[in-house]
This record gives C-alpha cells, structure tokens and sequence, in this order.
C-alpha cells in the first residue's frame, strides 16, 4: 500500500511537471498528449493495480501485475532510445549540411 | 581535362603542406577541406597553391569529402581525385590511377592494397579487419573488390555528380562503394602502395561502421 502512494506521488509529481511545461508552452500539444496519456495509464495501473493481478492471472502469465508493468515499462524505453538515437542522427545530418553550405558560402 | 584532387584534413599540420607539395604537379588543381582541426592545418595548408576550405565545425572524413567533391563540381573538375592528408597514399599513384578515366575505360578507379603492388598493412588489419569487410562488403552490398575500405579513388566527373555521400564518419567508404556500383559505373581497381605511419581505423572503427550504416539505412 506504501509502495502504491509513494508511486502515484512520483506520478503526480510528473504530471504536474507536464502541465507547467505545456503552459509555458515548453512542449507542443501532441507531445503534451502523448506523455498526458502515459501518465494517465501509469496512474491507472497503479491504481487498479489488484485486478491488473486478477487479468493477467486471467490471460494465463505467471507473474504479478507489477512485474509485467515493469517489462512492459522496459520495452517502453527501449524503443524511446531507439527512437531518440534516430532523432539524433536526423539531427547530425542536418548540422552536416549546414556546416557544408556555410562552407561552400563562403 | 581538368583533374581535381579532394584532401579531406583534421589535425594533419605535420603532413599537410608536403602531401600539397607531391600531389600538385600531378593535376590542375587541389582543394583541402580542414575539418575543422584544432592544430594549425588550416594555415599549413593555406600557405600552399591549394584551395583551402575549412568546416566550422568537426564532422568527418565523409562529410569533409561531400564538401570538397561539391567544390570540385562547382569548379568545373573533370576528374576528381580521392586522396588522405596523412601521407600515407603515395602521389606517384596518381598517373596509374587517372589512366583508365583519360581512357574512357572506367567511370571509377579504387586503388587498391592487394593488388601487385606492396602496402606494410599492419598484420591484424591485414589477416582479420580486412577479410571481415571484404566479407560484409559481399554479404550486405554484393561488391567483390579487392580492397573493402580503400579512401584512395579516382571519379570521373559524371560518376562524382551521382555520388551522395550520406555518411559523415568512416562509413563513407562502403557507402560509396555501394553507390558506384548501384549507378551502374564502370568500376575498376588499380594497385596502389600504402606506407602506414600510424595504425589507424582499429576493429572497433569497423563496428562503428556497420552501426552507421544500419542506422543510415533506417533514417532514409
């Protein structure tokens, strides 16, 4: 029970945080969407976490609801890396093309 | 025909002006790209016949090379020549390796470590780094050249206008060596001697590659 409100504070903690950055406009709305939604269904989880228990006990996995959240919780992240690692060499092409054209300009 | 030589430099102040001093009466014209070194490359260089260009920031051999092969467009080259600031590649190479283009023999000319010619190839790059790329070369692109990472190459000005170098670091290489033969060029290898000062690319550089390329893979 400790464990489940000092999770749903960190949680709250959070969605506080997104809701200053969207009015001091630090996020654009989908970006808003997207964490407002992951944070939602963190707390919904945390919340019901017993009958997550009772579902996944249903769906015939061997583990605690806790556990799943937490496997799917890792997935979660490691595709976010992936992502990011994307964005970033995005991001590298466009510097080079940059440095290239401020070269050529000169 | 004019013939363009591109020497992509970072941090080469020791070897930059003599490398300028061998390869100019062998074309009509060089152009350095300083990749934006920390040493003084940049006024080496300059004071030399060359043209000298310099990146604001560090990016890379291939981004560097992108940069000089543009230039060398935009200035009318012909032939454009492929070619290391660390005086490693012998300029003495060159006559050999234009010869095919001035012939109309090929539409690209790789020099090549293991052909006739005799390279002091450290032996670890030679029986191990060396056979994996070959190998990756024909496994992953379908390319059977002699050698899988040679910088030293020679582009006739058609097949330099289709060249589009993607990659900034090391992979540029195989990238290019891709293209060449994606765009249907005339592609041959011609023995080249390469004296190593230093070691240089390690194994670890050749997994860089690998990874630069998948991730360039999955950003186009």
């Amino acid at each position: 029970m400790l464990q489940q409100i000092l999770a749903l504070i960190v949680i709250l903690f959070f969605l506080i945080r997104l809701f200053n950055q969207k009015k001091k406009k630090q996020i654009n709305g989908s970006e808003f969407l997207i964490w407002l939604i992951f944070w939602l269904v963190a707390l919904a989880a945390i919340v019901f976490l017993k009958q997550i228990d009772s579902l996944v006990a249903w769906l015939g996995f061997s583990g605690t609801a806790i556990n799943i959240l937490v496997y799917i919780t890792v997935l979660a992240l490691i595709y976010q890396v992936f992502r990011m690692r994307l964005i970033i060499a995005k991001i590298e092409k466009n510097i080079s093309e940059l440095n290239q054209a401020l070269t050529l300009k000169k | 025909m004019k013939i363009t030589c591109v020497i992509p430099a970072y941090n080469e102040e020791k070897n930059i002006s003599q490398v300028i001093t061998k390869v100019k009466p062998l074309v009509n014209e060089i152009i350095v790209v300083d990749d934006a070194s920390r040493d003084q490359t940049f006024v080496e260089a300059s004071k030399s016949e060359a043209i000298v260009v310099r990146h604001i920031i560090n990016r890379g051999q291939g981004a560097a090379l992108r940069t000089g092969t543009q230039l060398a467009l935009d200035r009318d080259a012909d032939i454009i020549i492929h070619f290391d600031a660390d005086d490693q590649f012998q300029a003495g190479d060159i006559p050999e390796m234009i010869a095919p283009l001035l012939a109309g023999q090929a539409d690209a000319v790789l020099g090549s470590r293991f052909l006739d010619k005799k390279s002091n190839l450290p032996k670890l790059k030679k029986n191990l780094i060396m056979p994996l790329a070959r190998l990756i070369n024909r496994l992953f692109l379908n390319i059977r050249l002699t050698d899988p990472q040679s910088g030293f190459r020679a582009l006739s000005r058609r097949s330099a206008e289709q060249l589009k170098i993607e990659n900034d670091g090391m992979a540029h290489c195989s990238e290019i060596l891709y293209q060449l033969f994606k765009n249907k060029n005339r592609v041959i290898e011609v023995p080249i001697t390469v004296i190593y000062h230093e070691y240089g690319q390690k194994l670890s550089g050749g997994f860089k590659i690998i990874k630069d390329l998948l991730i360039q893979k999955l950003i186009n």
